[in-house]
């Protein structure tokens, strides 16, 4: 048995030196399409936009950032799956594409494409324009029940569940508005259209200013520029918002242009002064990079756990 | 970082034009490739506008994909891109009456009115002069309707973004549809038939829900048309097919063209311009307001300038001047100015709401939304205290439009002047030419041949809608608009609770309601001419 587990991880370097060998030959046979399923303009756009840029500096690479946006990210799912799988066609996604959206929509599986890597988690906050008073959820949730109308806006279908969720338990029905991305979401407040809105990170900037609170943090653990602010168990909810953006490829892609775009963008994510780090530091609490097996757990975890949510809200 | 006020962000704007990345230095002063592409894109204009049978559209579908794959998808990018297609924008509007006053023969459809008394002066050996006059004018306009821009396109947006809740932002896309439909065109029977096909064609595989809808299970359609293909293809690929069949039918006029020698004094002078100010200031005004309604076009804003000067212009004139449609200078100023100053007027409604007017327009909103990192719209004119990046972008833009007005007022005219070659090029050689370039080039920016079909498919439609005389204008923009509807009529429907009749609740957004059936109802109702 010993010697059996002994073979296997000398085989196992092997392949992993192999591929890592193949990793650094790798060149792409042609430009990359990179598929952003975000909206343009906002956070996480400009952070695929920053790294396609990097990536183009320091390997020498051609990118072409293309947006396929809607649907949870799924339209993004569907243009990257049936790409040719040689490493010429990436798509950068959230984790929640390939969960919550693939069982809400009844359609397809986290295999369907082949995870590159992960560059950042958010910071999912529920956030408003500071001028309204609220400092906490709690706050909007006692207007509410005064009478006041709250509109919420949300960017994806599984915060709307959540928003859903939280009136739910608290006895409150917020008006929940779905727009496309953050920004959205941002503009809204600004323009007064809603009254609250999750922010995945972005917000950190008019947070520092004054010009936005956030009310409470959607994560399972405190907001890193807003450690006071409550959770939503707090609140009674027992579900929470733990995303983080990845890029993937078609499925079965070619493990050498796999390996070497996952190193690629893991290292411009994480280079000490580079643009594309210096905005995960920013926006979204800093780079976060899982790769391999450990992201296909994680990926395959939160699919698994998207029914719950889903029940929950549907009653 | 210090507080940012009006005056910081409109010096970044300027900053960030003239500050940009360097394209070459000259004699120790280092030159942008903004400034540079600025020159370009309003030579390139004066070319094409000086050219019969091309024209700033065609120019601006051509080079918009090429000039996206140059400079890339990053917001560096904007400024530059932007800058070019304002520079063609610019630059037809002046070069389409070049073969007008020459050759009788306008360059673009809104310099028609120009040939009435360009011609005729050219004839007589004015030509120096007239093209002079016409120059002064256009510029003049031009500038003029820019400045209305700047000072109006802040301010509305902002009242938008202060009076306006989603319900009445619904009701008015509404409204701006309705209007496009109604007065764009032949009758608004056809502008709504237009703009129908337009919204069905978007809302082909987009929306919230987890199917493609309208897609028939076909893989090609669930992922929606793409924009670049479908505009291009009803504007340009579907001119050029109307245009093949026309030369198909009328043999060419090939007679020799007939050039009078210039004759006398060419100059312009501090008294000419005294006499044609006036008419200048009239149309600049004239074509300002018509070119801020969404879909009335510059060939309108010059009938109407033509017509309100000849009418003024017979009271007052001189027994030995000549009439109107003689070789009248002020005839050609009350054009040129008219059709020029729509163009910054224009740009009110695609700066402050996001709804373009023109075809122009249309393309601004294709390079934004393709480069990224600019949505026109009311969103852009937050005068927050930290950087908002996209406000430095409409500053840029609007320094890229006094710049190519200074470069237009320096060197368009010398530049101009020696353009009479062109209308001899045949169109028969240059229109392949043209669908080739303009295939070529939304390839690069698509980079599939699925795209290729759709545009082909979609020029298709555009000839039989330009067969029918039927505008492909409401087309456009309801493609372009549709999913913002689509949207904004979605959150102003949850953000009411629901309900129903969110379009008739407020008495803002039913009277924007009110007025969208009324202008149909009206136009329906009178006889009406073409106006495009």
């Amino acid at each position: 048995m010993k010697k059996l587990l002994k073979s296997a991880v000398v085989a196992a370097t092997i392949l992993g030196t192999s591929t890592a060998a193949f990793a650094e030959d790798w060149t792409p046979p042609g430009p990359i399409k990179m598929i952003i399923a975000f909206a343009a303009g906002g956070g996480a756009d400009t952070q695929a936009r920053l790294i396609a840029e990097e990536l183009e500096a320091a390997q020498g690479w051609k990118v072409i950032p293309e947006q396929v946006t809607g649907k949870g990210g799924l339209n993004a799912v569907n243009a990257v799956k049936d790409a040719p799988a040689d490493g010429t066609t990436i798509a950068m996604i959230v984790t929640s594409s390939l969960g919550y959206s693939m069982v809400a929509s009844k359609t397809g599986s986290p295999q369907d494409v082949t995870l590159i890597t992960t560059t950042a988690g958010t910071q999912m906050g529920i956030v408003a324009l500071a001028d309204k008073g609220w400092k906490t959820l709690g706050d909007v949730i006692e207007a509410a029940k005064g009478g006041q109308e709250i509109r919420f806006g949300v960017m994806t279908p599984a915060l709307a569940d959540i928003a859903y969720v939280i009136g739910k338990e608290n006895g409150v029905d917020f008006n929940i508005i779905s727009v496309k991305g953050g920004k959205a979401v941002t503009n809204g407040l600004n323009a007064g259209d809603m009254d609250i809105g999750f922010g995945a990170g972005v917000q950190a900037k008019a947070v520092a200013a004054g010009d936005m609170v956030e009310l409470a943090s959607a994560r399972s653990e405190p907001l890193k520029n807003s450690p006071d602010a409550p959770l939503l168990s707090d609140y009674g909810v027992d579900f929470v918002s733990e995303l983080a953006f990845l890029f993937v490829g078609p499925k079965d892609m070619d493990p050498a242009a796999r390996a070497a775009i996952a190193s690629a963008i893991a290292e411009v994510a994480t280079k000490e002064g580079g643009k594309a780090n210096a905005f995960l530091m920013k926006g979204f609490g800093g780079a976060m990079i899982l790769t391999g097996e450990e992201l296909e757990a994680t990926v395959q975890d939160a699919y698994d756990s998207s029914g719950a949510l889903i029940a929950a809200a549907a009653d | 970082m210090t507080d940012l006020g009006t005056l910081d962000y409109i010096w970044l704007g300027i900053l960030a034009v003239f500050q940009g990345p360097e394209a070459f230095s000259l004699l120790g002063v280092s030159v942008s490739i903004t400034v540079m592409m600025v020159a370009f894109g309003l030579i390139l204009g004066i070319i094409v506008g000086a050219t019969p049978g091309l024209g700033g559209v065609i120019a601006m579908a051509i080079s918009l994909p090429i000039l996206i794959s140059i400079f890339g998808f990053n917001s560096d990018a904007l400024l530059p891109v932007l800058g070019f297609l304002i520079g063609v924008m610019k630059g037809s509007t002046v070069g389409g009456a070049v073969p007008a006053i020459l050759f009788n023969t306008p360059g673009t459809p809104d310099a028609y009115m120009t040939t009435l008394d360009g011609y005729p002066m050219a004839k007589s050996g004015k030509a120096r002069k007239a093209l002079k006059i016409s120059h002064f004018s256009s510029v003049t306009g031009d500038t003029f309707s820019d400045i209305v821009l700047i000072v109006c396109a802040p301010f509305l947006a902002i009242l938008v973004e202060t009076y306006l809740d989603l319900p009445e932002k619904t009701a008015l896309l509404i409204l701006s549809l309705s209007f496009i439909a109604a007065v764009v065109g032949g009758s608004a029977a056809k502008g709504l038939l237009s703009c129908g096909l337009g919204l069905l064609a978007v809302y082909i595989g987009t929306g919230e829900d987890f199917y493609p809808r309208l897609s028939f299970g076909s893989a090609a359609l669930s992922d929606g048309i793409p924009i670049t293909a479908a505009v291009i293809g009803v504007l340009v690929i579907g001119a050029i097919f109307t245009e093949l069949e026309n030369l198909w039918h009328q043999k060419r006029h090939t007679g020799a063209i007939e050039v009078a020698k210039d004759e006398g004094d060419q100059r312009l002078h501090w008294a000419d311009i005294r006499q044609i100010f006036p008419h200048i200031g009239r149309s600049a005004i004239i074509g300002t307001i018509i070119g801020a309604l969404p879909g009335v076009g510059s060939t309108l804003a010059a009938t109407i300038g033509y017509a309100t000067g000849k009418r003024i212009y017979a009271k007052k004139k001189k027994p030995e001047d000549p009439e109107f449609g003689q070789g009248a200078p002020e005839g050609i100023a009350a054009t040129e100015a008219a059709n020029s100053s729509v163009s910054g007027a224009n740009l009110i409604p695609v700066l402050s709401l996001g709804i373009p007017g023109n075809t122009a327009a249309v393309f601004l909103i294709l390079a934004a939304e393709s480069i990224g990192g600019f949505n026109p719209g009311p969103a852009v004119f937050k005068f927050s205290s930290d950087l908002n990046p996209e406000l430095v972008i409409a500053f840029g833009l609007f320094t890229t439009m006094i710049l190519a007005n200074l470069l237009n007022w320096t060197v368009g005219g010398v530049f101009m002047r020696s353009l009479g070659a062109l209308v001899r090029i045949p169109k028969q050689y240059l229109l392949p030419v043209v669908l080739l370039l303009t295939l070529a080039s939304l390839y690069v920016q698509e980079t599939s041949m699925s795209a290729i079909w759709f545009a082909f498919g979609f020029g298709i439609l555009g000839y039989f809608m330009m067969r029918f005389a039927i505008s492909p204008l409401p087309f456009v923009i309801g493609f372009v608009l549709g999913g913002r509807i689509e949207d904004t009529a979605r959150q102003a429907f949850s953000a009411t609770g629901g309900d129903p009749w969110f379009l008739l609740k407020s008495p803002i957004a039913a009277a924007f309601i009110l007025c969208a059936f009324a202008v149909i109802f009206l136009s329906l109702r009178k006889p009406k001419v073409d106006i495009t």
